[in-house]
């Protein structure tokens, strides 16, 4: 599309250049920072030349690390315990959404049945849910409505093997976050997929439905591997939310499940703007979001571009 | 992991002591049980966590901590303390936490541990905790519902007490040859000119962003210069003249104070302190074991500390945390005797010297503690008149004072009329008031 | 038989997990949260337990003024995010679309603030506003300009910059793969008609991406609603209630006042004004699909 008129002039590069140093450059300072110590961070003594520590990282890390830093009194953060769950969880969930959404994009684009049109249009509406919305009944029927008895028979089994007080309820465990994320998920993954499977031909389906595979040999074997650039688009967006997401998995989770957002949230407490350790909070939340940017930028715009304009 | 392993070798070998030992051993019966305890992230807690330890070498029982910034620990609380079996058999509560609490049944009266001969121990000396702060953080059902009286019981233990101090800076004062203030006047008038005689450099800085913050920073004024939120019926009283006079305190303070002073949560009023940006510092004594701390502050050294000035009256805030046991615990027994470890003179004086805040006069009094903290003895004698009842300690309180701080918010950054918003504030808690069935017998 | 039986069963077997998640973990929470909005419920009680209070909750909501300031703050947020991310994502795009070397190292670059947590970018912004160690004041002191007080007497204008920093790259991205999807045809057509760069964007480039231009606007307008976590790590709402946007005074209902039945309420009213964008949004769509199909013929008929 180059047009003769647009000659590369400097002022363009200029306007280039601002732009990338405007969206990379807080990314780059917070790399920066969480190598400093706060000292050094509030006073300012200026930006590049600085002693770089790996101080923040290591009390923010001090629960999985295999020595104990001079600095470190005790060990407060427990954010190696967080990242774990925070991988959990997202792993999960995402691998769950898109079995789960993909099955259901394929029904809808490929099967007329009764109820297509209600399950198509409802899984629209609640696309606009917002995650605040969803908090207080969440968090009501994750506590009180979704648990088993510690009396009966499968909540006493599992109360016998995994310990634990009370009822044994979703919330607190990493399923109930997972499901919430499943759900919230689900009806995105839906609507990007359907305009990728609109795009394989039938032709090749019915060639394999012709040598005798059943629908759901079709499905795995002839529509999976044709659609992958939508799942992976649809994977990174999954894991994304899942990864990130503060609000509800702050309601639901206890002691043991909380994820990194809600510790980075928590860290910020009132008594202790550690800037050096936020900053090295940060990063690590932010090490696999930075990573599929750099690796799969195609496959996060292509999703992008067809969740949007496919309507 | 590595460290669970070694605080369990330790365990260990201290059990074997111990059962060597001739002598009988009042935890013995739960050595090897593991407590989980819910602590808010704040210095003293910070400074409980470096003692705790001891606790385990000394007895056997391991403690397994739950820290969270303290508005998510009163929402994990909440949770957890209506549940039929909690997780938590010990927990720190904010003092207006206690309303809620002891109001729902949630909290174990202390009574009958302190009666059971095998828990309590002799030399534990409950007459040397400051009385101010057991009345305002552990009792309930006396005068006016929550605080101590005929009728009152206790439910708790203050740990981690605090009361407003004011901490100024030494060699600005003496380079100007400043006074340190007694009288509010005083404060109000040297806190508007430092900025001209220290040009970049704030008055007081205090805590100012809407919500819990302002509203505190609100009642510190608002008790000293003779106002209250409520008259003996319950009615607000808080838009009188005393009232708007605080209201206007804390208005000049933050006007004369440093850069974005109005949205400073107390961190950044701390920080702002810490980093030489301003001359006073009006709040809890908890700061100080951070301004002695080279890694946070610029100020080591160059900070003095006085009694929070008079208005109409002298009178220090009384706030910080105390600890209960939760109903629903697992392990009350065990949790009654960590309670009563960290509150035992012992204890009181090993989170001292961790840089805690101590809650007996004897530590208050104590040389070694002196030594390291030459602060101490002002603090103690700011705890005669810390004040139990400074602030209202009833279940609708968390909702006044959310209304309260954000109003100030508006009067500080929209020039709202400070007469008009008080008279809102006023107009709001009695009909909260009224919902909550306080005018009944009226 | 019984294989048209299967073949009939088929699609509802392949429906049967997302119907039951969505129905157990969306639908039902939703119901449940209209029911508990007729009640007087706090946190430590079940459902049953609470009192029905039957509209109570949505009245007090109507009259409360700070529900009001809520409402007000969410929505000229919402405004001014979208229109200027509009603004500035459109622009840089059609600057942008022309071959570089490297365009594809440029849009990786900024696709990156969108990947990243709400909660990270809430804390960068935090650190970058900060009055005094702050970024963006140091580099004002350091040339000799007044400081600004960015996150106390500008913090709606402050969260509306983090925002746009976050999610103008959602635009442009959109809008380049909009202009390079045009018929060229058309623009071949005007070049040669002798139309300057300016007209061709007006007269061709603009109308042409207009649909999915709307598209797009209305679905950041329907995320500028769900946006809190910056905002909480930010500012948590204050100074006051300027940047208390509607889904933290739901989240912090819930949470600080302890008022389920409230927040529930407030869910609901959030809930109609995005069922109402919706709706404008497929009415939108409809609209455009028979709009296009004339677009199309005309195109046709000029070639």
């Amino acid at each position: 599309m180059a047009s003769p008129n647009t000659k590369a002039n400097p002022a363009f590069y200029a306007v280039i250049a601002l732009l990338v140093f405007m969206s990379v450059g807080p990314v780059i300072l917070m790399f920066m920072n969480s190598f400093k110590l706060d000292v050094d961070i509030i006073s300012g003594s200026s930006g590049l030349i600085f002693l770089p520590t790996i101080q923040n990282y290591e009390k923010a890390l001090c629960d999985v690390l295999w020595y104990e830093p001079d600095h470190v009194d005790f060990c407060s953060l427990k954010f190696g315990g967080a990242f774990i769950n925070s991988l959990i969880i997202a792993l999960i969930s995402t691998v769950l959404t898109l079995v789960i959404g993909c099955m259901a994009a394929y029904a809808l684009v490929r099967f007329r049945f009764m109820g297509r049109d209600t399950v198509s249009l409802s899984t629209l509406m609640v696309r606009m849910v917002p995650p605040a919305v969803l908090l207080v009944p969440v968090f009501g029927l994750w506590n009180n409505e979704f648990c088993l008895d510690r009396d009966g028979l499968i909540g006493g089994a599992i109360r016998d093997t995994f310990g634990g007080r009370g009822d044994v309820c979703l919330a607190g465990t990493h399923s109930g976050i997972i499901l919430i994320y499943v759900a919230m998920n689900l009806p995105f993954v839906i609507w990007i997929l359907q305009s990728f499977i609109v795009q394989v031909p039938r032709s090749l389906e019915e060639a394999a439905r012709v040598d005798g595979a059943g629908p759901f040999q079709v499905f795995f074997k002839v529509v999976l591997p044709l659609i992958k650039p939508g799942l992976a688009a649809a994977a990174i967006f999954t894991f994304r939310i899942a990864w990130n997401e503060y609000l509800l998995a702050s309601a639901l989770s206890d002691r043991d499940t909380r994820t990194m957002p809600i510790l980075i949230v928590n860290n910020m407490s009132e008594f202790n703007v550690e800037w050096g350790v936020i900053m090295a909070t940060g990063m690590l939340l932010a090490i696999p979001p930075i990573i599929f940017t750099l690796f799969a930028s195609r496959q996060i715009i292509t999703g992008m571009t067809a969740g949007a304009v496919k309507g | 992991m590595i460290k669970g392993l070694k605080s369990t070798a330790v365990g260990l070998t201290t059990m074997a002591f111990m059962t060597g030992a001739a002598f009988a051993n009042p935890y013995a019966e739960y050595e090897g049980t593991t407590l989980i305890v819910n602590f808010p992230a704040h210095p003293h807690y910070n400074a409980v966590m470096q003692i705790l330890p001891e606790f385990t070498k000394q007895t056997g029982i391991e403690v397994e901590v739950d820290q969270l910034p303290y508005l998510k620990m009163r929402e994990r609380q909440t949770l957890e303390l209506a549940q039929d079996e909690g997780e938590y058999d010990l927990i720190a509560y904010v003092v207006f936490s206690k309303a809620d609490y002891v109001y729902a049944d949630q909290l174990e009266n202390l009574a009958k541990y302190f009666m059971n001969p095998k828990l309590s121990n002799p030399a534990y000396d409950a007459g040397d905790l400051i009385d101010g702060y057991v009345y305002n953080i552990g009792f309930a059902g006396g005068d006016k519902g929550y605080l101590q009286g005929s009728t009152g019981s206790l439910f708790g233990i203050p740990y981690g007490s605090e009361t407003s101090v004011l901490g100024y800076r030494k060699d600005i004062f003496e380079k100007h040859g400043l006074e340190v203030p007694e009288t509010y006047d005083e404060m109000l008038e040297i806190a508007c000119q430092i900025p001209e005689l220290e040009p970049g450099m704030g008055g007081l800085s205090s805590r100012a962003a809407s919500g819990h913050h302002a509203a505190h920073a609100f009642l510190l004024h608002l008790n000293t210069l003779g106002g209250a939120i409520f008259d003996d019926e319950w009615n607000p009283v808080v838009n009188n003249a005393a009232g708007v006079q605080a209201a206007e305190a804390l208005k000049s303070i933050v006007d004369c104070g440093p850069e974005g002073a109005t949205n400073f949560g107390f961190g950044e009023a701390l920080g702002s302190f810490l980093n030489g940006d301003t001359a006073m510092f009006l709040d809890t004594t908890v700061v100080a074991g951070q301004i002695d701390d080279p890694s946070k502050s610029q100020v080591v050294g160059k900070v003095g500390w006085a009694m929070h000035p008079m208005g109409v009256k002298r009178a220090s805030q009384t706030g910080g945390f105390g600890i209960g046991i939760p109903a629903n615990a697992e392990n009350k027994e065990a949790a009654f005797l960590l309670m009563q470890w960290l509150t035992s003179k012992e204890g009181d004086k090993l989170v001292a010297m961790a840089g805690g805040n101590p809650s007996r006069f004897s530590t208050h009094a104590d040389a070694d503690v002196n030594a390291k903290f030459p602060h101490m003895a002002t603090f103690g004698e700011a705890l005669q008149y810390a004040d139990p009842d400074w602030r209202p300690i009833i279940p609708v309180w968390g909702k006044i004072n959310a209304d309260l701080g954000t109003t100030l918010s508006k009067v500080l950054t929209e020039d709202l009329d400070i007469q008009e918003a008080l008279d809102g504030v006023a107009e709001r808690t009695k009909a909260v008031m009224e919902d909550a069935g306080y005018y009944t017998w009226n | 038989m019984r294989t048209a039986m299967a073949n009939r069963l088929t699609p509802y077997m392949f429906m049967a997990p997302a119907i039951v998640i969505m129905a157990l973990a969306l639908m039902y929470p939703l119901g449940y949260m209209i029911w508990g909005s007729f009640r007087d419920w706090n946190p430590s009680q079940t459902i049953g337990e609470a009192e029905f209070v039957g509209l109570k909750n949505y009245i007090t909501l109507w009259g409360d003024p700070n529900f009001h300031e809520s409402l007000g703050v969410t929505l000229r947020f919402a405004f001014f995010v979208v229109s200027i991310e509009m603004v500035l994502g459109v622009g840089l795009a059609l600057l942008l679309d022309r071959d570089i070397r490297g365009i594809s190292v440029l849009r990786t670059m900024f696709i990156l603030p969108m990947m990243i947590a709400p909660v990270v970018v809430g804390l960068m912004w935090r650190y970058m506003y900060h009055p005094t160690v702050g970024t963006f004041n140091r580099f004002l002191d350091g040339i000799g300009l007044p400081t600004v007080d960015w996150l106390g007497q500008h913090a709606l204008m402050s969260i509306i910059i983090a925002d746009i920093w976050q999610w103008t790259p959602f635009i442009f991205i959109l809008s380049l793969a909009a202009l390079q999807s045009l018929p060229r045809s058309a623009l071949e057509a005007a070049r040669i008609d002798g139309a300057t760069a300016w007209q061709q964007v007006i007269h061709i480039k603009l109308p042409l991406m207009m649909p999915v231009l709307i598209v797009t606007g209305l679905l950041r307008l329907i995320d500028a609603f769900k946006v809190l976590e910056v905002i909480l790590v930010m500012t948590e709402g204050g100074p006051g209630l300027s940047t208390e946007i509607l889904a933290l005074r739901i989240s912090r209902t819930a949470t600080e006042f302890r008022e389920l039945g409230v927040a529930a309420a407030m869910s609901n009213y959030l809930l109609i004004l995005l069922l109402l964008l919706t709706v404008a949004m497929f009415a939108f769509n409809r609209w455009q699909e028979t709009r296009a199909a004339r677009v199309q013929a005309l195109v046709e008929e000029d070639d």
